[in-house]
């Protein structure tokens, strides 16, 4: 999404627009969702921090949508276009999150596992036509400045999935509207309240219990699903178990490995490491479609 | 050890370039060992000082240095070399200071610096393949601020913070071990009292690219309550009681420089010393001067 | 001269590399590490003639940086936070050496707790050390401060080092149109260090930085350090004008916008200030005179100009991105220091806390701070100074708390 927020950025920056954009990071590492994003204006942009009120809001992982923690529905207005990286029709996504904007998708990548690195660059190229303000021209060179240091090769690969990316959407070319900022007299007044004292036993940054850290489920960083095929598994369970970064393979009352998708972070060590390869590694997408709902 | 040209005591320079007129304490052995060593290094030298009882060898308007001098802080003595020697490097490569214009870069540290709050910035001197050498005046605790126990002082020491009977419980750290541990260009111990061993180190040194190190045990007077005329003496007696061996480290292999032939045994060293007076008064406490002389000849036994 | 997109580290980076900086000691620390990665592959390449040394700590790096500029070199390094403040000891100590260099500190708040987004305890915590602190807004700011630090701090009237100040993510990981400018003209600008008397060479012996015993000559010493501070505002000015003449962008002691008529001005330093700016345009849309004032130096606090910009307005909100534990916000502090005595041109002054950790503050809040300081100055007397909170965030807290198990029951609080 770093790349896609730089390209998309670069391109307008190409055409004449002020920009400014950029990742956000948590202390979360490498596998964890993050976004990005960009403003772009005529005029020079005093307005900083993550966008509150956007205009256009891209999603290249299409779980992440229903995920509350994840955010990305943050912000949505009834102008704001979404665009989900998805082979679910745009019908569907509106009716389930119940949306009164614009609701486009773009299904080339969703699916595919190897297609999935050129998502950055295809909703780059998608959301370049969308604004309706980028020529072609700086989106193809936009890719070939943000990612040329990465060779011609990849250069070729990101060009075709953006550009196709850019064509599929010139029919909606300038649907997204640029939204009215908050006008100052007549605006909603800040709940502000007086932060109470309270005892250092409750005003200290502690955690008063164990391993509260379950609570967060990591399974959602997951695109790609470890799945025991127990008829194989030799049951010598302290192999993948112990192997597990995250604690995320545990042993049944069968003496089973069992694995806790709340929590697996998709690493794929356990499928490395099994001896008689009786994990097996699915796109997530299809693991959830096979149990009949949503990961 | 090297072709020398430091063969008898008559070698050793006369005339001496370290200025006098210094707080230091008088009879102080790390100024002793520091005057010896400047003498062979000579003018052409920044000292880049940690925080110690040398601090004080500058005080404004006075500086003993016929050479250069920064003071840094007690933790980053080894940092401040690194600053100076790539600034230095950095002119000379882009030609803004004449050849002629370059400066050997001495660290000059107490052992409060050395063996502790110093040690990281030290390494990482060394890990980064500084070239300069670094001189420890090991007096065995914090001097500067009334001798309490640092990592260098030894077991059983009384200082202003192990007062007990016991003296101080731990144990000196060997800090020749940890800097060979690092596998730098050279790493000494050397001490005043023997100043053709300490002359030809500082010539070895002085030879060779690279960190290197020399650790003086500087025998301290007010720190180790002794009459400031016994400092030479007692300096031979930790030499010949094998308190202090002299020793060094190059090219992968500890050499001994100075194995006492018949050892004294370790309480001739300790007597003298007012840090040691519990250890023989009101009554001899048996056990722990055992335990001394045991360590201590267990070291020797080890190196054969 | 050409006008590409930049990371606020990535801008920093250009500034020290048109500098030509001799030498980086580093350190790497988010959100700052971008910069010293950036210059480290351009040494690689052999796009700039600079060595660069990683030490072990920043209390170390610090002191290299010092040492070297003590040598003789042209120094630039950086560092954020929990290592601005590991270098605490040698901040203070290097800024008394006379030695100067550049330091970027890439704003983040201190733990505890322990955070990774900005605001400006870590740079204020060196308020009183002898540096220099240039605040920035944007990453073009961030770039051209660079190079007039250098100006600044190797100006014979000040021999100081500088900190360029920049927050964390809302400048070091934003991207914004930056103007590099031509290498030919920076040289004009900036001409190679020339460390006078204060370096090392063996045909002149030089002890540096040596101990006095005695408050007198330590008075002198510590006094001539304030001094040549002080001299940093009028150097400044005229470093900022032949930096305008050359570059054709202009930066005061103080950023002052739209304030000639205003009778309501937001104070606030950094890179939030570009969003006081844009609630001032929305202010001025809907009839409400308001101006945005942002000091660009804190050390030398620029005293005089706070005073000819203030005087006369009726409310001055002051937002401060800090809190100074059991008195409140330190540019507050500050500010009503430098407008003591104004009697009747005085503006009422009130203090807003904001920003810390990186929280937003939004348009609405700038709309409220306005109000809240037009009635005030209304009636003559400021409310107690407010954090910008939202019942909101509290009730997420109380979520956090909960997972944490702390234990409320006997607070005295409804359940």
């Amino acid at each position: 999404m770093k790349t896609a927020s730089r390209i998309l950025g670069t391109a307008l920056f190409l055409d004449g627009f002020e920009v400014q954009d950029a990742p956000r990071y948590g202390a979360e590492r490498r596998g964890a969702p993050l976004f990005a994003y960009v403003r772009a204006s005529r005029q020079p942009i005093n307005e900083r921090g993550v966008i509150r009120r956007p205009d256009l809001v891209i999603v290249a992982d299409d779980t992440l949508v229903p995920m509350p923690a994840a955010g990305v529905m943050a912000g949505l207005g009834d102008f704001t276009v979404l665009l989900v990286n998805s082979q679910e029709a745009p019908s569907v996504w509106k009716d389930r999150l119940n949306l009164k904007g614009p609701v486009l998708t773009l299904p080339a990548t969703a699916e595919d596992r190897q297609e999935l690195r050129f998502a950055g660059a295809a909703c780059a190229g998608a959301a370049a036509a969308l604004l309706g303000v980028v020529s072609r021209g700086a989106t193809e060179r936009a890719i070939r400045e943000e990612l040329g240091p990465l060779g011609a090769e990849v250069v070729a690969a990101n060009l075709e999935r953006a550009l196709a990316a850019f064509d599929l959407m010139a029919g909606h070319a300038g649907c997204v509207q640029e939204g009215t900022e908050v006008s100052a007299s007549g605006y909603r007044h800040p709940e502000w309240i007086d932060l109470p004292f309270e005892d250092a036993r409750v005003a200290a940054p502690a955690i008063h219990g164990a391993a509260t850290s379950v609570e967060v489920k990591t399974g959602l960083w997951r695109t790609m699903r470890p799945v025991i095929d127990y008829s194989r598994c030799n049951r010598c369970w302290w192999v993948c178990s112990s192997f597990c970064p995250d604690s995320a393979i545990g042993v049944n009352a069968e003496g089973r490995p069992q694995i806790d998708y709340e929590h697996c972070k998709g690493c794929m060590i356990c499928v490395a490491q099994c001896p008689p390869h009786a994990i097996e590694a699915i796109a997530e997408r299809a693991a959830a479609a096979a149990e009949g709902g949503r990961p | 050890m090297s072709e020398t040209r430091f063969k008898r005591m008559k070698d050793l320079p006369s005339g001496h370039l370290l200025g006098s007129g210094t707080p230091m304490c008088a009879g102080c052995g790390g100024l002793e060992a520091l005057h010896e060593i400047y003498d062979i290094l000579g003018e052409k030298t920044v000292f880049v000082n940690a925080a110690g009882c040398m601090t004080l060898l500058s005080v404004y308007p006075f500086t003993p240095f016929r050479g250069s001098w920064l003071y840094t802080a007690m933790a980053s003595a080894p940092a401040g070399a690194q600053g100076v020697r790539d600034a230095l490097d950095i002119l000379l490569q882009k030609g803004r200071m004449a050849p002629t214009d370059d400066l050997e870069v001495v660290v000059l540290t107490g052992d409060g610096a050395a063996y502790g709050m110093g040690l990281s910035a030290t390494s990482g001197a060394i890990e980064r393949g500084l070239d300069f050498l670094y001189v420890c005046y090991d007096n065995e605790g914090y001097g500067n601020t009334g001798q309490q126990y640092s990592g260098a002082t030894p077991h059983g020491a009384r200082t202003a913070t192990s007062t007990g009977a016991r003296g101080y419980p731990g144990y000196k750290k060997d800090l020749f071990s940890i800097l060979a541990a690092h596998r730098p260009a050279y790493v000494a111990t050397a001490i005043g009292a023997e100043p053709l061993d300490l002359a030809r180190k500082v010539e070895q040194a002085k030879g060779l690219k690279g960190p290197r190190f020399i650790i003086a045990l500087s025998p301290c007077p007010t720190g180790w309550d002794y009459d400031p005329k016994d400092t030479v003496e007692i300096g031979r007696l930790a030499v010949r009681s094998g308190v202090w061996p002299l020793k060094e480290y190059r090219d992968g292999k500890v050499t001994h420089t100075k194995i006492p032939g018949a050892r004294l045994p370790v309480e001739d060293y300790l007597k003298t010393q007012g840090r040691f007076a519990h250890l023989f008064t009101p009554q001899r406490n048996e056990a722990l001067l055992g335990e001394i002389q045991g360590r201590v000849d267990a070291y020797w036994q080890a190196v054969g | 001269m050409t006008r590409i997109l930049l990371t606020g580290n990535r801008a920093a980076a250009w500034g020290a590399r048109l500098a030509r900086a001799d030498y980086l000691p580093a350190f790497p620390i988010t959100p700052q590490t971008e910069i010293i990665e950036t210059i480290g592959s351009w040494i690689d390449s052999g796009e700039m003639d600079c060595r660069m040394a990683t030490l072990e700590s920043e209390h170390s790096m610090i002191t290299a940086a010092g040492a070297a500029a003590a040598t003789g070199a042209r120094v630039f390094t950086a560092t954020s936070s929990q290592g601005l403040l590991y270098g605490m000891e040698m901040i203070y100590t290097v800024a008394g050496w006379r030695a100067p260099f550049v330091l970027v500190n890439v704003s983040r708040g201190l733990a505890s707790p322990l955070t990774l987004e900005p605001d400006h305890n870590d740079v204020l915590a060196t308020r009183d050390s002898g540096f220099l602190q240039i605040h920035c807004a944007t990453c073009q700011e961030v770039l051209d401060s660079i190079l007039m630090a250098y100006r600044l701090g190797e100006d014979a009237r000040v021999r100081l080092p500088v900190i360029v100040n920049l927050d964390g993510f809302y400048l070091s990981f934003t991207r914004e149109p930056v103007e590099t400018p031509d290498p030919a003209a920076v040289d004009g600008f900036l001409p190679p260090y020339d460390p006078e008397n204060v370096r090392f060479r063996a045909s002149a012996p030089l002890s540096q930085a040596v101990v006095v015993l005695g408050g007198s000559p330590y008075s002198y010493f510590r006094y001539e350090s304030h001094l040549a501070a002080l001299n940093a505002l009028e150097a400044h000015e005229e470093i900022a004008e032949e930096f305008a003449r050359t570059f054709g962008r202009t930066y005061g002691a103080l950023d002052t916008y739209r304030t000639e008529d205003a009778e309501i001005v937001f104070v606030m330093m950094g890179s939030f200030a570009t969003k006081a700016r844009e609630a001032v345009d929305r202010l001025r849309q809907a009839g409400r005179p308001v101006g945005c004032v942002r000091p660009r130096l804190l050390r030398p606090f620029p005293e005089e100009g706070l005073r000819r910009a203030l005087a006369g307005k009726r409310g001055v909100a002051v937002i401060d991105q800090n809190i100074s534990m059991g008195k409140g916000g330190v540019l507050y502090g500050e500010l009503a220091s430098a407008l003591y005595g104004l009697g009747q041109a005085a503006p009422v002054l009130v203090s807003f806390i904001g920003g810390l950790g990186g929280r937003d503050i939004s348009a609405e809040e700038f709309y409220e701070m306005a109000a809240v300081t037009r009635s005030a100055a209304e009636q003559g007397t400021a409310p107690p100074p407010r954090l910008l909170y939202t019942l909101d965030e509290l009730r997420e807290v109380r979520k956090l708390q909960a997972i944490a198990h702390v234990e409320r029951q006997g607070l005295g609080e409804e359940s």
